[in-house]
């Protein structure tokens, strides 16, 4: 398994406010391994997250996940890509009003077509390896910023993604919990062999992964 | 389905009181539809148990004939000579009189021929001074044996039996010979009369006529021909329906009154989708970010409207029900189980309709806005 970006441009916004966040970028993302992505903001990290995660198409450019090009996929394709294979975290966002911990990753695996009982329990641990095992029943909108960014990661992980795009997932958090959440995300990655990419400005994240790709210096 | 439950359980404040609007509305529904129903049956029941095909009208009377409406022997032996058709005269009033025990009753007097198709209790109507009430008129005090006295022309009746409840212009039916009703229609009141009819005016010096000749027909007599011939103007029984008194009126008042129900009843579920399906937006494009197809939020958000709404019209038809059994024995209402599920049915199909007026900006809500969100 492996994600390959050749040749990707992609161009934002008309007019005055245009800007080209990735120009010509060529990357690779192997397997089982957690990649830092790095740059100043407005550097075009999210950007490349989204372009990854099949939720941008470029303007130019391939993005091959095991070979198959996503940017040449049909919309109802990449949805199906999105809910079966593919983890998102974003940075803010992430979680629906009204719903409990436990209830925003019940509602992933419905999304995905995965019967609830199957992952009621790794649901449960999820949370649990997450920090949240007490905010099981607690409404996401009652809990704090880091709080609700830790259950985006555990639902992201639930239905083990063969490619995890997380944007920014320490930001909100302590020094220690952002510690503890860069090791799981380097931990499922190195146990279930899949492609992660982190965007951050978090010394803890870029500490934990295996590699670092900083945007700034490509 | 379940994320579309979920969400109906964390935002249940909201749609309660959804729901509670559209309990209301289906419960009016109902309630208009059981007062429809039963206004109609208060109308024209008597009508509609009439065991006849057809009825012919003096001609020139286009509305009102069973107030109007005089039709000769001249016309009854011309129809009765027909072939296909039976022919018997039928006549219509609204009359009120008293019992021997002095009850009070407005009565619709129907003047059948004794031993004719029309005659509702054969053998019952031999002499001229009897009369056979429907159940609704044995509700009210008159039973078999009481003597009914016509107010202001003494004509005396003798109650021989009862019929099936039937009514007709909100009054219940009484069927008498029709030499009967013709004194009572003909007969002036304050004139000299009693209640026997050869002490008061002769029936032979009252006219010869009927409100309208009852027919039955064949299937492919030409009834128009008949019409020029005898100068009568002929209708189903059905299509008389609307000259019985008030019945047109009273079908426009609630027929009107249902339709804006059912104008209503879209636009209020529509609107609260509407307003439901803008606040969603961020979770619409998250759960689009997350891979759910446009089919998937579709029916999830038209699941949500089904559900509302059907507990809603379930609730409303209970409601209209009760309502039903609490005044049913007191005024016109008639809301038969049928009748109840169609237009419950018709509820959940047009607030159903509602919500899907939002099902467009369900379907292209654009994931990228969580992008945009992080951005």
């Amino acid at each position: 398994m492996s994600l390959n970006l050749h040749d990707i441009t992609v161009t934002l916004g008309r007019g005055d406010s245009r800007t080209t966040p990735l120009r010509a970028l060529n990357a690779d993302f192997p397997a089982g391994r957690l990649t830092a992505l790095l740059g100043p903001s407005g550097s075009g990290k999210s950007t490349l997250l989204a372009v990854a995660g099949a939720l941008l198409r470029p303007d130019t450019g391939q993005v091959l996940l095991d070979g198959a090009d996503l940017a040449a996929l049909t919309p109802s394709a990449r949805a199906r890509l999105r809910r079966e294979r593919i983890g998102y975290v974003f940075q803010s966002g992430n979680l629906l009003t009204g719903l409990t911990a436990h209830e925003q990753l019940l509602a992933a695996a419905s999304i995905a077509g995965r019967p609830v009982r199957t992952v009621r329990e790794r649901a449960r641990q999820l949370l649990a390896d997450v920090g949240l095992e007490h905010r099981l029943r607690h409404r996401a909108d009652t809990l704090s910023g880091g709080e609700r960014q830790r259950i985006a990661i555990a639902r992201a992980l639930l239905l083990e993604p063969a490619l995890l795009l997380v944007d920014e997932p320490t930001a909100a958090v302590d020094r220690p919990r952002a510690a503890a959440l860069a090791g799981l995300l380097a931990d499922t990655t190195h146990r279930h062999g899949c492609i992660t990419v982190v965007a951050t400005h978090d010394p803890a994240v870029e500490k934990a992964a295996d590699r670092v790709l900083d945007l700034a210096s490509l | 389905m379940l994320l579309a439950l979920l969400e109906l359980k964390a935002a249940r404040g909201r749609f309660l009181l959804m729901g509670s609007v559209v309990v209301l509305v289906a419960a009016l529904v109902g309630v208009v539809s059981g007062f429809t129903t039963g206004l109609g049956d208060d109308t024209v029941s008597a009508l509609r148990r009439l065991p006849a095909t057809h009825l012919a009208f003096a001609p020139g009377t286009s509305t009102d004939q069973f107030a109007r409406s005089l039709v000769d022997d001249t016309a009854l032996d011309g129809w009765r000579a027909r072939p296909g058709v039976r022919a018997t005269p039928l006549g219509t009033t609204i009359t009120r009189g008293t019992t021997g025990s002095g009850v009070e009753v407005d009565f619709a007097a129907f003047g059948v021929e004794p031993g004719s198709f029309l005659d509702p209790a054969p053998g019952s109507l031999e002499r001229p001074d009897t009369v056979v009430v429907s159940r609704r008129l044995a509700d009210q005090g008159v039973r078999p044996g009481d003597t009914l006295t016509v107010d202001r022309l003494g004509i005396t009746l003798t109650v021989t039996g009862t019929t099936a409840r039937s009514s007709y212009g909100h009054v219940a039916a009484a069927y008498l010979p029709i030499a009967t009703w013709q004194r009572i229609r003909f007969t002036a009141p304050g004139a000299p009369a009693s209640g026997a009819p050869t002490s008061g005016p002769s029936v032979d010096r009252l006219p010869g006529q009927y409100t309208a000749v009852a027919l039955q027909a064949d299937p492919g007599v030409d009834l128009a021909a008949a019409d020029r011939d005898l100068r009568t103007r002929t209708l189903t029984v059905e299509a008389a329906y609307p000259a019985a008194p008030g019945y047109t009126g009273e079908r426009v008042t609630m027929t009107s009154i249902q339709a804006f129900l059912y104008v209503i009843a879209p636009l209020v579920v529509g609107a609260f989708f509407a307003v439901w399906t803008v606040q969603r937006q961020p979770e619409l494009a998250l759960l689009r970010a997350m891979g759910a197809s446009r089919r998937r939020l579709l029916a999830h958000t038209l699941g949500q409207a089904a559900v509302v709404v059907t507990a809603g019209a379930l609730a409303g038809a209970a409601l209209a029900g009760a309502v039903g059994l609490l005044v049913g024995s007191k005024v016109p209402f008639s809301l038969p189980a049928t009748a109840l599920a169609a237009t419950m049915a018709s509820v959940i199909l047009t607030a159903l309709a509602g919500a899907a007026v939002t099902l467009r900006r369900v379907a292209t809500v654009d994931p990228m806005t969580m992008l945009g969100a992080g951005r």
